[in-house]
């Protein structure tokens, strides 16, 4: 009889999977984690990596230049105004969140449905509501790099040289505005960059129209209030400056527009959450009625 | 542009040329040290997916110049000499054209950029060539693959060229078309112009020609009448099929002259493996007749372009 | 293999001349003009100039305290520093672009034709549709907010001559990288929007400098990124379209073509 031992098979075709399955959830943390990753340009060529990496520089670099600011000058000169407050630091990172407004949503959304990948998703354990979870998940957490990042290296710093704010407590509460106010410029940018996403397959027309999106909304908004007279609510459809003014008030600290910083907190704010959820609303109308043919 | 000038000595430059080419993206080795000259009549160019056929069609056009060798249009480099493209109609894989225009604009277009003189009256002839009426008022957009195919043919065309090249030009098109699309390159190659055909439908190329040029991993690694190709293939056995009343006799008389190296009974036939095949067909009819067999038929299996290249590819 | 094959040609074809440029320059003039305006272009920057022309009615129905000071700086926040640079960027990096994007550009570049004759048509079609779309509404808007003949005239000349440069940059740029329009956006925004601000060198490599000095000396305002001398705003934007069509030229001679 033939000895079974000195026989193998090494590749028998075809098995059924019996591992774990992870179900919708993991379903919607691996789409999460590789989105996010395929929007920062990890594990893809160079070319990938250069807008991300150009983001970082323009959102972390300030933050360097005042905390090393922070530790060579006296403390009573970073207590006047010569290094910036938190709110104030938004301004120097604007264009920084600007840009990944304007590419990641577009390169996480329009990819799929132009390549036909979302069909693939859809055949797995997502549905149409998971998906989207997934890719908001993804653009929220790539956003947060340059929203939530550079304030909170900037607390550290500051807290670090002493010219932060004193007492566990008080350290905490900042901690806290930075993430509300992190939390609410990526959801801003985030859904309103998906929401433009959501109509056009064309990556590069949707991140032009990210982009002329938020200056067109600032200049003809400041426009009619600045040069024509119209009340300073018209402003709360400035999309590029509403959200910033939002985080001013988060931080309770006074407005730098003069315009703007005439409505009320509640007003501002409000304005800011209720676009937040109109484009979200949006992407949601828009992938309901997606027509999948592969 | 410069006419290329005939090398001293009378010799006339080949249509196209490749010395020792190779052509690198990033690590990617898409092409490597391939060497070839490719004269008038029809040459198909032949491999599997992503063996880099194409590459070595946008190499001999110049669409790209290659990391090593040298690429040659009647002995001159087209990338230095931009008129050596008046000498040259390609057909490219894609099906993209300019979507808005219609046929006739198409290939008037080409005849224009071409500096061909009465340009409306070569567009309309290379369009009848092709089958396609100038007169129609469709946009090239809405046009099938297969029309589209031909409105590219009968643009790369309408400047009678002396060199036609062709990325994949069966696909799409129907069978008659196929047929009628073979004829024309048969009848360009007749006319002593220098056909290269790229394609993957092996039994339809095996009627463009004989000569063919094999490409596996970025390699040449044949080229000339694939019947030469196969008779050079030593260690690989010839396949031949016998038809006979009495098989197992036939195949038993064939081990025992030496004539095959192995045999299989399929039915009322031997299909013998041989790698001497002159030494087979001597002995085929003796063994018959000592085995008091009839013969009734003694035909190759393997003589045939698709075995060639699944001989010279299939392995790798 | 052998060298020379059987059935060998016996002597070269006829030469074959290369194709004067004046002849066939208009056939591709008019293929990239029908290529790169589309419905949605149109209505998309036709839109642009509808708005502008919108804001400039409502400032001059404000009846502002400084017309020709309020009208040239909207002119130059909303008409020189968006309109003209992203429509140019739209159609001039379309120009060639497209055709790249598409695998269309073989059907131009595989001619005996100069590279340059290519480019100056990609270049002149650009211009052709984009002069248009900026120029009439901003004349319009600029007219509309009540800025005079000086904020006219120096909107007409700025949105011209700004044209001239975007397209010419732009057709480049087209050519160069496969999402152009995302990085000229880039340049648009970043460059011209943040870092020209930070100071008079950084502002002179912004053509956005050049149109704001062409339109703060036509109507005396002063006005942001007004840096340049007024020859040197009107002859650099010509010196950087034609270096950029040079480079483009040079470089569609060694591109890869699909």
């Amino acid at each position: 009889m033939t000895d079974p031992g000195a026989a193998r098979i090494l590749e028998g075709g075809y098995r059924r999977y019996d591992g774990v399955r992870s179900g919708a959830r993991g379903a919607v943390e691996s789409v999460a984690l590789h989105t996010a990753q395929r929007a920062l340009g990890l594990r893809r060529a160079a070319r990938f990596k250069v807008l991300p990496v150009l983001a970082a520089v323009l959102a972390y670099v300030p933050a360097i230049v005042y905390a090393g600011l922070a530790v060579l000058l006296p403390g009573d000169l970073t207590e006047n105004g010569v290094l910036p407050t938190y709110a104030q630091y938004y301004f120097f990172i604007t264009a920084a969140i600007v840009v990944f407004t304007a590419f990641v949503a577009p390169e996480v959304l329009c990819t799929d449905r132009r390549t036909g990948m979302i069909g693939l998703y859809l055949a797995s354990p997502l549905t149409r509501t998971t998906y989207l979870v997934a890719k908001a998940t993804a653009v929220l957490g790539v956003l947060a790099v340059v929203t939530l990042g550079p304030p909170l290296f900037l607390l550290l710093a500051y807290v670090l040289v002493g010219s932060g704010p004193d007492g566990p407590v008080s350290v905490a509460a900042f901690v806290l505005r930075i993430v509300a106010a992190g939390t609410l410029l990526s959801a801003f940018f985030g859904s309103l960059s998906m929401a433009v996403s959501s109509i056009t397959d064309r990556k590069a027309a949707a991140s032009a129209a990210v982009v002329i999106l938020l200056l067109l909304s600032a200049v003809v908004t400041n426009s009619l209030v600045e040069a024509a007279g119209a009340s300073p609510t018209l402003l709360l459809a400035n999309l590029f400056e509403l959200p910033f003014e939002a985080v001013v008030r988060v931080f309770g600290e006074p407005s730098d527009n003069p315009e703007l910083g005439r409505l009320a907190t509640p007003v501002v704010v409000g304005a800011t959450v209720a676009w937040t959820l109109a484009a979200s609303a949006l992407v949601w109308l828009r992938y309901r009625a997606l027509e999948v043919t592969r | 542009m410069t006419a290329p000038a005939p090398p001293t000595g009378g010799a006339v430059p080949p249509p196209l040329r490749l010395v020792g080419v190779s052509k690198w993206f990033g690590d990617v080795v898409a092409v490597s040290d391939v060497s070839c000259t490719i004269g008038p009549g029809v040459t198909a160019l032949l491999g599997p997916n992503g063996a880099g056929k194409s590459t070595v069609l946008r190499l001999l056009c110049g669409l790209t110049p290659p990391s090593r060798g040298e690429v040659q249009i009647f002995g001159a480099d087209p990338r230095a000499d931009l008129g050596l493209f008046g000498l040259l109609g390609l057909v490219p894989q894609q099906e993209s054209v300019f979507e808005s225009q219609r046929a006739l604009e198409f290939v008037r277009l080409a005849a224009v950029l071409q500096g061909v003189e009465q340009a409306d009256a070569a567009a309309r002839r290379a369009l009848a060539v092709v089958d396609l009426d100038p007169a129609l008022r469709r946009r090239v957009g809405t046009f099938s693959k297969g029309m589209r195919q031909r409105v590219k043919v009968a643009a790369a065309l309408v400047h009678d060229p002396a060199i036609v090249v062709l990325d994949e030009p069966l696909t799409g098109l129907d069978p008659r078309q196929r047929l009628a699309m073979i004829a024309l390159l048969q009848r360009l190659g007749r006319e002593g112009r220098c056909v290269l055909a790229s394609s993957h439908v092996l039994d339809e190329v095996e009627r463009f020609g004989s000569r063919v040029l094999v490409i596996a991993r970025g390699r040449l690694v044949a080229e000339g009448d694939f019947h030469a190709i196969r008779a050079l293939m030593d260690d690989r056995p010839h396949r031949i099929r016998v038809r006979t009343d009495d098989p197992r006799a036939v195949a038993t008389g064939l081990l025992a002259a030496g004539a095959a190296v192995g045999v299989r009974l399929d039915g009322g036939a031997v299909v013998v493996d041989t790698d001497d095949v002159t030494a087979f067909r001597r002995a085929v009819a003796p063994v018959a007749r000592a085995a008091g067999a009839r013969l009734e038929e003694v035909a190759p299996l393997d003589d045939d372009l698709e075995s060639v290249f699944r001989y010279l590819v299939g392995e790798r | 293999m052998s060298e020379t094959e059987p059935g060998a040609p016996t002597a070269l074809p006829p030469a074959t001349p290369r194709v004067r440029s004046l002849s066939v320059l208009p056939a591709i003039y008019r293929l990239l003009l029908a290529t790169q305006v589309t419905l949605t272009r149109l209505l998309a920057l036709g839109a642009l100039g509808l708005t502008a022309m919108v804001v400039g009615w409502a400032i001059g129905q404000s009846d502002p305290a400084d017309p020709v000071a309020t009208a040239a700086r909207f002119v130059n926040a909303f008409g020189l520093s968006l309109t003209v640079p992203v429509t140019a960027l739209v159609f001039a990096s379309a120009a060639l672009g497209d055709l790249t994007d598409d695998r269309t550009l073989v059907y131009l570049w595989l001619r005996p034709v100069r590279r340059a004759t290519v480019v100056v048509a990609a270049f002149a079609a650009a211009v052709t549709v984009t002069v248009p779309l900026v120029v009439v509404p901003l004349v319009v808007a600029a007219a509309l907010a009540g800025g005079g003949d000086e904020v006219v005239r120096g909107t007409a000349l700025a949105a011209t001559v700004g044209t001239v440069a975007y397209a010419g940059i732009f057709t480049a740029l087209g050519l160069r990288v496969r999402r152009a329009l995302v990085w000229g956006l880039l340049y648009v925004f970043i460059w011209e929007g943040f870092v020209a601000r930070g100071g008079d060198n950084a502002a002179r490599l912004a053509v956005r400098s050049v149109t704001a000095t062409i339109l703060g000396a036509a109507s005396g305002v002063d006005l942001r990124l007004a840096v340049l001398s007024t020859r040197t705003a009107y002859v650099a934007p010509f010196v950087v379209a034609l270096v950029a069509l040079a480079y483009a030229s040079w470089r569609l001679d060694r591109q890869d073509v699909d």
